[in-house]
């Protein structure tokens, strides 16, 4: 049970829009196949104030170390300028920080502003000298603001399985990397095994919902269940970063294959 | 690297701006930004866009850049050139 609650949380950079101002508007406003990227951008506004929190509690903690993970194995090293992509509230960002040092810079953008700033005001609380190197960027995963070859290595947390156009996003951060370079890319996993696709739904309807419910986030956080559902596969993942020229792509299953972490090499 | 770094780490409303401009491109056309300190934004010349930075947050999603008129592009235009001669 534990380890069902730990793998669910971590609703991560998803869709969640904002149910306050949105009452009256049924569960189809947030249907995944029929989202807009503003309506995804306005959700996760709304839940800015207590994802840290739903995703501690959830997860039992267990989303840092799969963080952790995300970001070794994109293999930032120190020096490097690395872009996280979908940061919310940064928690890869602040890993890859330290990674990084401050003769490194790390690029964290997002679509949402009301992320963005509780990402800078973590950054202002928990302040250390190296989360300098740290610039929050609103910006849209489709139209990166950055130049070719740019990146020594690219994270993505929570992030794709929300982005309308996910061949688009794949071939921007393809665009954005080096030659040789890494994209790690986190998230649910949307699993063949019908034991963890029940596993996974029950969890949703079980605990994260109504957990979620407590803070007035219902139908924000039922719509995780859709997004897992319309994700791709590991395999489908694997031949779209091929698909956008990666030379090398292997999804891995963590979490007893709830989370999945995509290590794609350009 | 260390010059960004350095620079990144200015303090200023003004400074970081135009540090991001050396380091961002336009994503719509992917050229080179300018930091325009009269507006505070970040102008893109090759789209005749300019996108607003808040809080030391530019906004950088396409749909938020905004149009500059043909004034608007000769009077920073000329201003940017007054500034690199002076």
């Amino acid at each position: 049970m534990v380890a069902l609650t730990a793998g669910i949380s971590v609703a991560g950079g998803g869709v969640f829009s904002p149910a306050g101002r949105r009452r009256g508007r049924g569960p189809a406003a947030f249907r995944c196949s029929s989202s807009s990227a503003g309506e995804r951008q306005a959700l996760f506004s709304r839940i800015a104030p207590v994802y840290d929190l739903l995703n501690d509690v959830l997860s039992l903690g267990q989303h840092r170390t799969w963080k952790r993970i995300c970001v070794s194995w994109s293999r930032a090293k120190m020096g490097d300028r690395v872009l996280d992509l979908c940061c919310g509230s940064g928690d890869l960002a602040f890993v890859l920080s330290q990674k990084v040092g401050l003769d490194g810079e790390v690029m964290a953008v997002d679509f949402s502003r009301q992320q963005l700033q509780t990402a800078a005001d973590r950054q202002q609380q928990r302040w250390k000298l190296c989360y300098k190197n740290i610039k929050w960027i609103e910006g849209d995963a489709l139209d990166l603001p950055f130049a070719d070859c740019y990146f020594d290595a690219v994270t993505v947390g929570y992030g794709l399985r929300n982005v309308v156009d996910k061949s688009k996003a794949m071939r921007e951060i393809y665009r954005v990397l080096k030659p040789g370079s890494r994209a790690s890319i986190l998230d649910f996993n949307k699993s063949s095994s019908l034991f963890t696709t029940s596993l996974q739904s029950w969890a949703i309807d079980n605990v994260v919902v109504p957990l979620a419910s407590g803070y007035g986030l219902t139908e924000e956080y039922k719509y995780l269940k859709s997004s897992i559902s319309q994700y791709l596969t590991g395999e489908e993942l694997e031949k779209l970063a091929k698909e956008a020229g990666f030379c090398a792509a292997k999804h891995y299953e963590l979490g007893g294959g709830l989370m999945g972490n995509l290590v794609a090499t350009r | 690297m260390r010059r960004t770094a350095a620079l990144l780490s200015t303090h200023g409303g003004r400074s970081i701006p135009r540090a991001l401009a050396d380091v961002l491109v336009c994503p719509l056309s992917k050229q080179p930004l300018r930091y325009c300190e009269a507006t505070g934004s970040l102008v893109s010349d090759a789209a005749g866009v300019s996108f607003p930075v808040l809080d030391g947050i530019p906004s950088l999603v396409p749909k938020d850049g905004k149009l500059l008129d043909d004034q608007e592009v000769k009077s920073e235009q000329e201003s940017s050139t007054t500034d690199s001669s002076g």
